[in-house]
């Protein structure tokens, strides 16, 4: 807790900043303004710059507006888009860190804890999310405190001096801060920084208190009584008396390693030379807390603002560079050819979003025979093969308990657990069922013996084949309630040796029409 | 610590070499060996003798099977009931489908590089023959990992295999009107370091995971089988 860095994000304009970024303000210099209907009346909800310097403030009525400013441009406030705005704003923050918390309409909380150093500090982390913001358009104001209320505050009711002044100012305050210092200067603050709502606000100001260090000490009980609870848990948040739970926009990773670079990197080779760093700074992390792996994501953050996910999962925890690395090239390779790197990369970011409990002792188990693969092996072999292959196209077989042969088995990740259910071969050796199956089975014509017989010739894929021996038939009633249709199986000989499960759907003299015969699968 | 698994260390004998058992003890000691239908419409059988060949050989590392699309698509998708009826470990069996003839050989590659693995290579018969270059590394790969690579390919071209087999389909041997036992008709068209143009057919008895020979004439099979076991 006294070691969290939260940089609060404070965008107050965005709902102007929106439209002029997207073409849709005026095409000249008249001010803009989005409006929405509030208790009965068109209210101001966003001003541009313009109007704000031409006196127009928010909560305005639209009409009051229109008569100060007959020219003005105002358009009616789309909520959702706000939103919308606001959320990309925060997927783009992600390359700073993985922590984003969406606070609606207009912040965002970035935790920063760590992150710093990456930047070349907190404050020039601070400026460049500003500059950077700025240069897509996006009027901000951000803050750096250890609590996400106190950030929250500085980002809008801290005085705002000039930039360079600041940077000065602030990076002399780090290297010599107090821990108390910050409280101090949020003791000055007005109590509206507090994240109260309106009433709440007011009420505190009708008591004569304006600024937060006046209630800092005030008594609690007869506080509390007069501005409610919230005020009181706002305080303590704010100063860190009390925890806050927030809600990352993305789940936060257990582990996560991140890298910038000074220039955009654009080849396969850089990429993969930073993964591997990646992979070495999460394995740290991993040993630290006695996990390994079992999904990873390389986020890659473009500089035109798109991101690219790379995925590669893992059967058994790991906790190795080497492996890890050897996933992520096969991925690479397959999704290196469309990467689209465009700008370049400015940012990548290694996630552990899965991690297991890493086993010590697999790493030394020998397998018992030595002149095999260890089951450690194979699973690393399938974690490579799935990586470039597709999870879904690595498979073990499962059987399962159906008497329609369709259903009978299928085919599941070679990474997931597989079931116990294992058949043994017949004693006899004889085949019953064939091991390769038609899904569905493919039509033959068929000249039948007795009409409830098997075939002795049939045609299929266009070449006629002369049954010399038949078993069967062996009748599977299909779920009637699905509307499947008995069936009954032969399995036959051709005249060259070759064998053939057959089935008849229908039975004879069931209906008018003929029944069809299917050729279900191929014994070897 | 040996490289080669056990059953790499056949003693040789020129009993060994007599019919199709001594042939099978032999190829045990060779990593790569390629099998393909005798003509076209006997796909089935010459999947059919490389799977029995994978279940005869198969040990704890177990049996990869990769493949193209192509050689899956056009003869069925594999179905574990009937694998497991074959003989085949289901516990041990992975298969790989790739989309791409290079990814498949690539996973073949990669699965050789599991110790002891056998591992089924099936190619499609569309597109370039396989060239030289791709059965030289699959050779390679077995050697140095002592694993054992069988390359399922309908087309017959210039190849790094030790062996080369042509199968086709053999009629059951057992009574009139029943399916006895998978029965293989198999041509032995290549051979490195010894004769070939031998022809056998032979039985699966999947339960056993073991070949018998079928009696030419009066041959005593049960030699075979005994050699076979041992």
């Amino acid at each position: 807790m006294k070691d969290t860095r939260w940089l609060a994000i404070y965008l107050p304009r965005i709902r102007t900043d929106r439209l002029l970024r997207a073409g849709r303000g005026p095409s000249d210099d008249r001010p803009l303004a989005v409006y929405s209907k509030e208790s009965g009346a068109y209210q101001l909800q966003g001003i541009d710059a313009r109007a704000s310097a031409l006196g127009l403030t928010l909560a305005m009525s639209l009409a009051d507006a229109r008569a100060i400013q007959p020219k003005l441009e105002a358009v009616e406030a789309d909520p959702e888009e706000d939103a919308r705005a606001l959320d990309n704003i925060a997927a783009w923050c992600e390359r700073f860190t993985p922590i984003v918390v969406l606070d609606p309409p207009e912040g965002l909380f970035l935790d920063i804890t760590g992150c710093g150093h990456l930047f070349g500090g907190e404050e020039k982390l601070r400026a460049e999310v500003v500059t950077r913001l700025h240069a897509q358009g996006f009027n901000s104001r951000a803050a750096i405190a250890p609590t996400p209320g106190a950030a929250w505050a500085f980002a809008r009711y801290r005085k705002q001096t000039k930039r360079s002044v600041r940077i000065l100012r602030e990076s002399l305050e780090a290297s010599l801060a107090q821990p108390t210092d910050w409280q101090a200067e949020l003791a000055t603050l007005p109590v509206e920084a507090l994240r109260l709502d309106p009433d709440a606000a007011a009420l505190l100001r009708r008591l004569g208190l304006k600024s937060i260090g006046q209630i800092q000490y005030a008594p609690r009980s007869s506080f509390t009584a007069r501005a409610g609870e919230r005020a009181m848990q706002r305080l303590d948040q704010a100063l860190g008396r009390a925890q806050e739970a927030l809600i990352p926009r993305r789940p936060a990773p257990p582990v996560f390693a991140l890298r910038r670079f000074l220039e955009p990197i654009f080849t396969a080779d850089a990429v993969l030379h930073v993964t591997q760093d990646l992979c070495g700074d999460a394995v740290e992390k991993l040993d630290v807390r006695g996990a390994g792996v079992l999904r990873a994501e390389l986020v890659l953050f473009g500089v035109d603002g798109r991101d690219r996910i790379i995925g590669v999962n893992v059967s058994k925890p790991l906790r190795e560079v080497k492996p890890l690395m050897r996933l992520f090239r096969e991925k690479l390779n397959v999704v290196g050819e469309n990467f689209d790197a465009q700008f370049g990369f400015e940012a990548a970011r290694l996630d552990v979003v899965r991690l297991a409990e890493f086993d010590e002792q697999t790493r030394t188990l020998v397998s018992v025979d030595a002149g095999y693969a260890s089951a450690e092996t194979i699973s690393s072999v399938v974690d490579v093969l799935s990586s470039r292959l597709g999870p879904k196209r690595v498979v073990r077989p499962q059987l399962h308990d159906d008497h329609m042969p369709e259903r009978a088995a299928a085919w599941n990740s070679a990474q997931s657990e597989y079931g116990s259910k294992f058949a043994k071969p017949p004693a006899d050796g004889v085949q019953r069922r064939p091991v390769r199956l038609f899904s569905p089975g493919q039509q033959i014509e068929v000249m039948a013996g007795v009409p409830d017989g098997p075939p002795i010739r049939f045609r299929w894929r266009r070449v006629t084949r002369e049954v010399v021996r038949a078993e069967g038939p062996e009748r599977i009633a299909g779920n009637w309630r699905s509307g499947e249709i008995t069936r009954d199986y032969y399995r036959v000989e051709d005249k060259q040796g070759r064998r053939y499960w057959l089935y008849r759907e229908g039975l004879y003299g069931e209906s008018e029409t003929q029944p069809r015969w299917y050729v279900h699968g191929l014994f070897a | 610590m040996s490289l080669r698994p056990a059953s790499f260390c056949l003693p040789k004998g020129p009993a060994q070499d007599a019919g199709f058992a001594g042939k099978l003890a032999t190829m045990a000691s060779q990593p790569l060996h390629e099998i393909g239908p005798s003509e076209p419409g006997f796909e089935a059988s010459a999947l059919g003798f490389t799977l029995a060949l994978a279940a005869h050989w198969v040990g704890p590392a177990g049996i990869f099977w990769a493949g193209e699309d192509a050689a899956f698509a056009e003869e069925g998708a594999p179905y574990p009931v009937g694998l497991a009826q074959y003989g085949l470990p289901l516990d041990r069996l992975i298969v790989a489908r790739a989309r791409k003839r290079e990814d498949a050989l690539w996973a073949a590659e990669q699965a050789l590089a599991a110790t002891g693995s056998v591992v089924i290579c099936a190619l499609g018969a569309q597109g370039k023959p396989l060239d030289l270059k791709a059965s030289r590394r699959l050779l390679l790969f077995a050697e140095r990992y002592a694993s054992r690579c069988l390359l399922l390919i309908p087309e017959n071209g210039p190849s790094a295999a030790w062996t080369r087999w042509r199968v086709g389909a053999a009629e059951s041997d057992a009574e009139p009107d029943e399916l006895g036992v998978p029965a293989f008709r198999a041509e032995l068209t290549r051979s490195r370091g010894g004769p070939s143009g031998a022809s056998y057919i032979v039985d699966w008895n999947a339960h056993e995971r073991s070949f018998a020979e079928r009696a030419k004439q009066n041959a005593d099979t049960s030699f075979h089988r005994e050699a076979l076991r041992a």
